[in-house]
């Protein structure tokens, strides 16, 4: 490893380019989705999908619910977060470094509904590294891209995101 | 809902309060501290616990919904952090159609949105794309 964090992240992103990450989500329930919604502040979506599991109708999700769950996993374990209360996977190329990060933005592609029911697959993939200097210091944008499909593979959506990696407050 | 270049879409007003930002926390199961420990936040430097980044999208989306109308599927939604929001602070999102094309028995509609704070900080801009039968 170098001195430089910054430049450390960059080093372990060019190793992961590239490489896709294949997964299995798991089963989106109705409860999933009216929970989603009640957080936002959508409550008629919860009612609605309720009403519509109850006459026995598909349930679609929320547009944005896919993208808007950081994580699927069960864990970590709260002794294996981050110091900054993320875990390894939603924060890559920066376990063990002297960083913090931010989201920077999103570009969400919706090809398909999602309905309750569904098993989801992700294929996540590291795109792009590029370090740049900003007022405070220098940062590296990372770029990751999510493709989401069905059993049958049928594409669901696709993400494009980009997370900011900065240097720690006190001095990285 | 009148869809043509240089409409507005009715503002959508929120404010994003603790209880709120730590629901969507567990509802995303995103343990992030700078979005519910407000010591960690300002340890980083930022003054108050931050609003995630998927729930200005969530809101970006749900702004475009509730003016395009039953029927309508969002095809794309985009947006770019440009400022921190922070909790309770309340946030306005609003839109103006910039294209419209007829596609697929209806028309594909393209706008540009932005969430401001209650101060005029300008906090993400984006671009959705709905259908509209």
């Amino acid at each position: 490893m170098t001195g430089d964090p910054l430049e450390e992240v960059c080093a372990r992103a060019a190793r992961l380019r590239g490489r896709a990450e294949r997964v299995r989500l798991g089963e989106v329930t109705v409860r999933d989705l009216c929970r989603y919604a009640i957080a936002v502040g959508d409550d008629e979506y919860a009612v609605a999908a309720r009403a519509a599991e109850a006459a026995g109708r598909t349930v679609v999700a929320p547009p944005m619910f896919l993208t808007g769950i950081l994580s699927w996993e069960d864990g970590p374990p709260e002794d294996e977060l981050r110091p900054d209360g993320l875990g390894a996977h939603e924060s890559p190329c920066t376990e063990g470094l002297p960083v913090r990060q931010v989201h920077g933005g999103q570009a969400v592609r919706l090809l398909a509904p999602v309905a309750a029911g569904m098993t989801i697959h992700a294929e996540r993939s590291l795109t792009g590294a590029d370090r740049k200097r900003g007022k405070t210091g220098d940062f590296v944008v990372l770029g990751l891209r999510t493709e989401y499909f069905d059993d049958s593979g049928t594409p669901l959506v696709v993400s494009e995101e980009s997370v900011i990696v900065l240097g720690d407050v006190d001095g990285g | 809902m009148e869809a043509e270049p240089g409409a507005v879409c009715p503002p959508l007003q929120f404010t994003p309060t603790r209880v709120r930002l730590f629901r969507f926390s567990a509802v995303s199961w995103n343990s992030h501290r700078i979005h519910y420990d407000v010591e960690h936040a300002r340890a980083e430097g930022f003054p108050d616990v931050v609003v995630q980044s998927t729930l200005h999208g969530e809101m970006f989306a749900r702004t475009v919904l509730r003016w395009a109308g039953p029927g309508a599927v969002l095809r794309r939604v985009e947006w770019r952090n440009r400022a921190t929001a922070y909790a309770d602070v309340p946030l306005t999102c609003s839109g103006t159609v910039t294209t419209v094309r007829e596609a697929d028995d209806g028309h594909l509609v393209e706008l540009t949105l932005t969430e401001t704070a209650a101060d005029g900080t300008v906090c993400a801009t984006g671009t959705v794309e709905v259908h509209i039968p």
